[in-house]
């Protein structure tokens, strides 16, 4: 911020001091900008969009961290630290280490137990269950005094007596439940029969939740009820996962201050704990702030390089206007410069007149960012409600508005500053006669060195880029070669084949980079460099060979017809300006359409994605880890056919590319599990295992041995990072007691719903004490409805809080929320067409202004006023459909050489698909709305009167 | 009446030209321009015929009226009052199609700035008054060819404006003009670009073209070029004060 404030200040300091020293050019500047209204708005609105669209994507980012970042009030309050405890005992001599501890950066201890467990209502005619819940015990008191400040705790009231319950308003709303109302816990194989006596917000130590979700399933109960459901257990008990003793520590401060003394605390803490075993300490309020800024800041990351198609477009559409602005005015300008105005005059006229427009449109964007990142986070609701419960609350903080504002401001002046440099460049006397310039002029003879050196040094970054497997040298470095190699054999060979030999080259090394340099855990500014270099070299061939696509289109009849040879004379003769429209164009088309295609591709996948995660199963069962089901209970329940019992915990993990350990699910299989088709697999090494089988059939083997899933150890959202890769060697960490064991990766897996790193279950005995037998793979009976056995499971083992899905189901949920978000993407890229449509009618509007006399030349001739009028629509609607076209050819090739021939997207093997419906849809749309921009400037251009269009004069 | 007393000088005439041979006739053109209040009239209710055949020179201090004439005769503007006939046709009577339309079919321009089309190749820029008259391609890029090589640019057809130098240009100009074979070729400062030598060139291609039998009305304010055509017409404040053949 301070850097932007900073640059954003020096560049308005200096424009001031311009301004200051010589009022004259700050009056003539500012007449421009205030009697030419129409012109004052179009420079204005096509310059905020840049800034509205930087400000929307960091208001999202923000939104995101805040909404994450919610949860530490609302599920952890005052708690900075978890103490956690691998037995019973362990956890007895830890609150007794810990009860009492004065150190200056604690404020709090507070003993808890928690446990897992199904809870229902009793009404048998409408039950109602929540098989996830968790039981805690607490002293209320103490819970309420915790950290200082009550109101953060969210407990009131005296302590649940046996029998009661005082529950927490997200698991009283899932089971429809109120005060007075009756409750039914199940654990260990029995129930216990609570009233509900008190109704808890999701605050602090009442919402306490370190699960995945964003709602906080609490029921607290007496101390003691927890013992007493152990002690009257019931069948599988002895297999459940034991309660969980905890003690939480508030460090000093307040919730969000307190993470700032989470070292400190932790040491204390530590200290505390020496000599305790089978202890392990946790900083969950730091992690949760941590993962709020990750998750933020990966999302802002998205939408601003999705945006920055749109952000290019906006400089390219501010060009078009400033150099449009600077024709309209030659004459006058002309005029100054005559009168004694000197060159740099002009640029600071031009700077004070463009600083103006720039404060302006960058104030206006801002603002309108922030309606634009309200869209977009209500689109995004309805995507991560399906993720975790999580509810986005739309955040808008200052320091975003400004940084927009800021970096909107920055871009205008620089793009202003730059072309009022080459728009100041006028012949006097050309200019007064309002007389074109000259096609070339001759160019300083550094130049030539300066593109000698470069594609030299280009050449050898390339090079090295290529050999080190840098996608972003990769792929840039070589297209910089490219250019400068071309103004270099330009000058002594024939242009148009040297250029379009370089630029096909380019094209083709850009379409097949990720198989030459490797995008593996590549991100998406990687793809945006590729749409730049991709685009850029084809805009580059085509305007190189225009006369090509002028043949043709006389050949095809176009000869024929006048409007077709005016309509095209012009962008096929202007190849700078039409090659930066079509650039503008081809660009977000290109990635709207990859888009597309992807998000086609996805959804057709269900059936590979479901058969990689399932393996040779249909249903996934989960049930609470203080409830276990007997496997033979499953296998009893009507179509079910097999049922593998996998041992499921948590360990932290920590891979060679890391320092600190990371938390992950574990899960124990055997060889009856991978017998009947475990889940698929994306990399292994083939020389040591032939086939997926082999591997599997090895892990279940050698307990050294693991396979991490698709998405191990990733924060936030998107596509897989592969963070691991097989034969990395893993350190693994029991969080209760803290030893350490090392296994090997042999193979990343391609499911990834269950979060987990499959071991054999003698592996997991060994790496982590706290395992229980509670997930299920299960085959469907041949003929059997899949969905329906699912039903029945999660209905009839309630009491065991068993969770149950088809794989094909949650599949098509995660596939429904890809498809909502590359729609959500690709919403934000129409903005990106908006501005190219825009640009394309500053051109119209340009084109119609310089060519006033040629058209008044033509009326004279006889071209009647409405073939004025289609000549100038057929001419932008050229340029639009020669965008449209190269941008969607780009993107299919591109699109079917990553999907069939790459594997940068993994191993995937559904068919290349086009979703023609929807294409044709988009692409039409973009068409119809560039005639549009385009319709009044061509009426303008009809109804220009040839005498005075030719300003023939007595 | 005493040949020593000679009333005051009025606009000598021309003989009336017979019907068959009148190509224009202006009748009582009335022309004013309003700018807010202001109102200026530039032809004040001018009556003129020009015979088929003719070549006419309009010449005129600025401001007289003579581009003005110029525009208002050959359709390019509207007027106030009056009429104007070309060839029986009441210009002013029709829709701006129609008249748009006459002009494409009966009457070539000549422009002192050229006015080419920059983006079209020498040709191309003679075609488009062909293939407005619904000639066909083929057809159109032969006519174009011969009337480039009639004056002189046979050599250049593929050039295009900036590639030609400005007597080349103003020939292109000519060659549009003539293209279609006009009843009528209307020239405002033909050479007015030019140097005088290339200027001179530009009026003998002129010259011989009237000498084939082109009507030609030029507007120019160099008496040189004045003196070559057959019959001039001075202009003052938006009327005739003389019209009389060329005694030069």
């Amino acid at each position: 911020m301070a850097v932007l404030i900073a640059v954003a200040a020096a560049l308005l300091a200096a424009i001031a001091f311009a301004a200051l020293r010589r009022p004259v050019l700050a009056r003539l500047a500012l007449r421009g900008a205030t009697r030419r209204r129409g012109e004052t708005t179009l420079v204005i609105l096509g310059s905020l969009l840049g800034t509205a669209i930087i400000t929307g994507s960091l208001l999202v980012g923000d939104t995101l961290d805040a909404s994450v970042r919610a949860s530490a009030p609302n599920q952890l309050g005052p708690t900075d630290l978890v103490v956690r405890s691998a037995t019973p005992q362990a956890g007895e001599a830890a609150a007794a280490a810990l009860d009492g501890l004065s150190d200056p950066s604690i404020d709090g201890v507070l003993a808890l137990r928690t446990l897992q467990a199904a809870v229902a209502t009793t009404d048998e005619g409408d039950r109602r269950a929540q098989p996830a819940a968790q039981l805690l015990e607490v002293d209320f008191a103490a819970a309420a005094a915790f950290g200082g400040d009550p109101a953060a705790t969210g407990i009131s009231g005296a302590t649940p007596k046996a029998g009661e319950t005082a529950v927490g308003a997200d698991l009283a709303a899932e089971l429809g439940v109120e005060v007075g109302d009756a409750v039914e816990a199940f654990a260990y194989g029995t129930s216990e029969e609570l009233t509900v006596t008190a109704i808890l917000p999701r605050t602090g130590v009442a919402g306490y939740w370190t699960g995945f979700e964003a709602t906080s399933m609490n029921a607290f109960v007496a101390p003691g009820t927890i013992q007493s459901l152990r002690e009257s257990a019931g069948p599988g008990a002895e297999t459940a996962q034991p309660p969980q003793d905890l003690v939480l520590v508030s460090a000093a401060g307040d919730v969000f201050t307190g993470a700032d003394a989470t070292a400190p605390a932790t040491a204390a803490v530590e200290a505390a704990l020496a000599g305790v075993e089978g202890v392990q300490v946790s900083p969950v309020k730091s992690d949760v702030l941590a993962a709020a800024d990750a998750a933020g800041a990966s999302f802002s990351e998205l939408f601003l390089s999705i945006g920055s198609f749109a952000v290019l477009a906006g400089i390219l559409l501010l060009v078009n206007i400033f150099v449009m602005l600077a024709e309209e005015r030659k004459s006058e300008l002309g005029m100054l410069r005559a009168v004694g105005l000197k060159r740099r005059d002009l640029v600071r006229m031009f700077a004070i007149e463009g600083a103006a427009y720039a404060v302006v449109s960058a104030l206006l964007g801002a603002l309108l960012g922030i309606l634009v990142g309200r869209v977009i986070v209500l689109v995004a609701t309805g995507i991560f409600a399906s993720f975790g419960d999580l509810t986005l609350t739309f955040t808008v903080p200052v320091e975003s508005i400004a940084t927009g504002f800021l970096v909107g401001l920055i871009i205008s002046l620089l793009t202003i500053l730059v072309t009022s440099l080459r728009i100041s460049r006028i012949n006097i006397i050309r200019a007064i006669r309002d007389l074109p310039e000259p096609a070339a002029r001759a160019q300083r003879r550094l130049v030539p060195v300066l593109q000698a050196v470069g594609a030299v040094a280009f050449g050898a970054a390339s090079v090295a880029s290529i050999a080190g497997d840098d996608p972003y040298g990769g792929l840039a470095f070589p297209a910089l070669t490219a250019l400068c190699l071309a103004g270099v054999l330009g000058r002594v060979l024939p242009r148009r084949p040297v250029l379009s030999l370089l630029a096909g080259l380019t094209l083709a090394y850009a379409v097949f980079a990720d198989q030459i340099v490797g995008f593996e855990g590549g991100d998406i500014q990687v793809f945006v460099v590729q749409g730049v270099v991709l685009t850029a070299s084809a805009v580059a061939l085509v305007g190189q060979n225009q006369e090509a696509v002028g043949r043709l289109l006389r050949l095809l009849g176009g000869g024929r017809s006048l409007v077709v040879r005016l309509g095209v004379a012009y962008p096929l003769a202007r190849r700078f300006r039409t090659s930066m429209t079509l650039a503008m164009y081809s660009l977000v088309v290109f990635t709207l359409v990859f888009i597309s295609v992807l998000s086609q591709v996805f959804a057709s996948l269900t059936d590979e994605v479901t058969a990689d995660e399932g393996g040779g199963y249909d249903v996934l069962a989960n049930a609470a880890p203080a409830n276990p089901v007997d496997p033979d209970d499953l296998a009893g329940v009507g179509g079910v056919a097999e049922v593998a019992v996998l041992d499921v915990g948590q360990a932290e993990f920590r891979p060679p590319s890391r320092e600190e350990f990371a938390s992950w699910g574990i899960a124990g299989v055997d060889a009856d599990f991978v017998g009947r088709g475990a889940p698929g697999l994306q990399k292994w090494d083939t020389d040591a295992y032939p086939t997926e089988a082999d591997v599997w059939a090895a892990v279940a083997a050698d307990p050294g041995l693991a396979v991490v899933d698709s998405f191990f150890l990733q924060d936030g959202g998107g596509p897989p990072e592969q963070i691991v890769a097989p034969g990395d060697v893993l350190e693994v960490r029991d969080p209760a007691s803290g030893a350490v064991t090392e296994r090997t990766v042999a193979a990343v897996s391609d499911a990834g719903l269950t979060f987990s790193i499959w071991m054999s279950k003698d592996s997991v005995a060994d790496a982590v004490a706290l395992t229980v037998p509670a997930r299920y793979y299960i085959d469907v009976a041949d003929g059997a409805d899949a969905e329906a056995v699912a039903a029945r499971i999660q209905g009839g083992f309630v009491a065991n809080g068993v969770q149950a899905d088809t794989f094909r189901s949650l599949v098509e949920e995660n596939s429904q929320a890809n498809t909502q978000f590359f729609r959500l993407m690709q919403g934000y890229l129409a903005l990106g067409l908006v501005v190219g449509i825009a640009g394309l009618g500053v051109i119209m509007v340009r084109a119609v202004r310089e060519r006033r006399r040629e058209v008044g030349m033509l009326r004279s001739l006889g071209v009647q006023a409405g073939k004025v009028r289609s000549a100038f629509l057929l001419e932008s609607g050229f340029v639009a459909l020669e965008g449209i076209v190269i941008g969607t050819a780009l993107a299919l090739v591109t699109s079917y050489q990553i999907i069939t021939q790459s594997d940068a997207l993994g191993d995937i093997s559904a068919p290349f698909t086009v979703p023609w419906g929807q294409l044709a849809l988009l692409l039409g749309i973009a068409i119809v709305a560039s005639l549009a921009a385009t319709a009044a400037p061509a009426q303008q251009a009809s109804r220009i009167k040839p005498a005075v269009a030719l300003r023939i004069a007595d | 009446m005493s040949s020593a007393a000679k009333p005051a000088a009025a606009p000598a005439h021309p003989a009336p030209a017979p019907a068959v041979d009148r190509i224009l006739v202006a009748t009582g053109v009335r022309k004013v321009y309003r700018t807010g209040a202001v109102e200026v009239e530039a032809l004040r209710g001018l009556d003129l015929t020009v015979r088929r055949g003719e070549f006419v020179a309009v010449m005129g201090a600025s401001g007289s009226g003579k581009t003005t004439l110029l525009n208002c005769l050959s359709g390019l503007d509207d007027i106030d009052a009056g009429t104007v006939l070309v060839e029986d046709d009441d210009l002013h009577a029709m829709s701006d199609a129609k008249r748009t339309a006459h002009r494409a079919r009966r009457m070539g321009f000549i422009f002192q700035a050229f006015n080419l089309i920059p983006v079209l190749s020498a040709a191309e820029n003679v075609e488009l008054p062909l293939l407005l008259n619904g000639i066909g391609a083929k057809e159109s890029r032969r006519r174009a060819e011969a009337v480039l090589d009639r004056v002189g640019l046979g050599h250049r057809i593929d050039h295009r404006p900036n590639e030609l130098s400005g007597g080349e240009q103003q020939r292109v100009t000519v060659a549009r003009a003539i293209a279609i074979e006009p009843a009528l070729i209307w020239a405002d400062e033909p050479t007015g670009n030019l140097d005088t030598t290339t200027a001179e060139r530009v009026l003998d291609l002129l010259r011989e073209l009237h000498a084939d039998g082109l009507t030609l009305v030029l507007v120019t304010h160099d008496p040189a070029i004045g003196g070559s055509a057959e019959r001039l017409i001075v202009m003052q404040d938006g009327a005739i004060v003389d019209d009389a053949p060329n005694r030069a």
